[in-house]
């Protein structure tokens, strides 16, 4: 189980880690000359930033399939955070397995308020 | 300055940040606030979104490493889980109202914490008797010796420890940052737990805690593309090269200077969000 956990974060993290190197590379390639929007990075409004392409799940997947490179990263980024949530799923296989279930509960509750709260907006 | 320049910029900075996060035992998102705000002048609403990259980027990271050795306490991680995940919907939630200023101090005074308990010793309690709330999670555990031995550990102040970790949760919600300061303090300050149990424990929580509210972050768009980028590269090569060297180096010294630079940062830091610089 140990072994299992440690492989779920390194594969985790390692595609996260790729997923990001491409599109950053492609967002690279198709924006690396322009000049920095400074402007837009300098006063943050929740208004300008509702972009669905990196905000939703559903503008992510599509974007990617478009080969658009914002989207492609926040891919990397949503990989990175599932990483840690597939380690709680696993400590619950883990706490299952071994009929402890008092952590059973504990372990429940903190994955529904992640998910739940994930939903939320 | 054009895009390329900028993300190298980061990418370099993420790697120190990286580095010195996995060194020091603080996470990423120590560096890359200040990194972002002070020196590149961006608002800290993006800065607060790539801290949570960073975060769960170390904590992964170096998660793999630690497991394996059997230090991670889960029973623990998992009970204090509760308490950080309510804290950081409950920050994430109020984040959302406060302005760039209030951030900034609110960050300031959590890093000058962080530099004073860097400075403070840490200690393996030894002989610790456990509380009967404890022994009824069973949060009892052991942690390998250096002759290969395990050693039975107890300890106590459970409803104390719990409390600090929601705070910890909330400042996590509103920052981005792990808040292992407040960790070491519920941990091994109230609860005597061993510092190596407590700071392996601590950083498995740190991812856990962050995705509570990451994908809040994400879907509010303080999580830019452009930023995430050159943070989830850097931070990751960063913690890599720290979790290697760390095996090696004496970190001691350069504890205190980094804790020393924090303690800078940090009061001009909540010197310019008084003054409403941000």
């Amino acid at each position: 189980m140990q072994i299992l956990i440690s492989r779920t974060l390194r594969w985790g993290v390692t595609i996260a880690g790729l997923t990001t190197l491409i599109g950053g590379t492609l967002y690279l390639l198709q924006h690396g000359g322009e000049a920095l929007d400074m402007e837009k990075y300098a006063s943050f409004s929740y208004a300008a930033q509702q972009n669905p392409a990196t905000t939703t799940l559903d503008g992510i997947l599509s974007g990617v399939l478009a080969a658009n490179s914002e989207s492609f990263i926040q891919l990397g980024v949503v990989a990175l955070i599932l990483t840690p949530v597939m380690r709680v799923v696993l400590s619950l296989v883990d706490f299952t397995k071994q009929k402890d279930w008092l952590y059973v509960a504990i372990t429940l509750f903190v994955l529904i308020v992640i998910i739940a709260n994930s939903l939320s907006e | 300055m054009t895009v390329i320049v900028f993300t190298l910029i980061l990418i370099v900075g993420a790697y120190c940040a990286g580095l010195l996060g996995s060194l020091t035992g603080l996470g990423g998102g120590v560096v890359i606030i200040p990194l972002l705000t002070m020196a590149l002048g961006i608002d800290f609403h993006y800065a607060v979104g790539a801290a949570l990259v960073a975060s769960i980027a170390t904590s992964s990271g170096s998660g793999s490493a630690y497991v394996k050795e059997g230090i991670t306490n889960i029973r623990l991680g998992m009970f204090l889980e509760v308490a950080t995940v309510i804290g950081a919907v409950v920050g994430a939630l109020v984040a959302y109202y406060l302005d760039s200023n209030v951030i900034a101090v609110i960050f300031g005074c959590t890093l000058i914490l962080t530099a004073v308990m860097q400075l403070t010793k840490k200690q393996n309690h030894d002989g610790v008797k456990g509380s009967e709330a404890a022994r009824r999670l069973k949060l009892f555990g052991t942690w390998p010796q250096k002759d290969g031995s395990f050693k039975h550990y107890e300890l106590r102040n459970v409803a104390g420890g719990f409390g600090v970790m929601t705070i910890a949760g909330a400042l996590s919600g509103i920052l981005g940052i792990g808040s292992g300061v407040l960790k070491v303090i519920a941990m091994d300050n109230m609860m005597k737990v061993p510092f190596k149990v407590s700071t392996t424990t601590s950083n498995f929580m740190m991812g856990v805690t962050a995705c509570a509210s990451a994908v809040v972050y994400l879907q509010r768009g303080n999580i830019d593309p452009g930023i995430a980028f050159p943070v989830m590269i850097g931070v990751l090569a960063g913690a890599l090269t720290g979790a290697r060297l760390l095996k090696r180096l004496d970190v001691r010294l350069l504890r205190r200077v980094f804790s020393f630079v924090v303690l800078l940062v940090a009061f001009n830091m909540i010197w310019q969000g008084i003054n409403g610089n941000f």
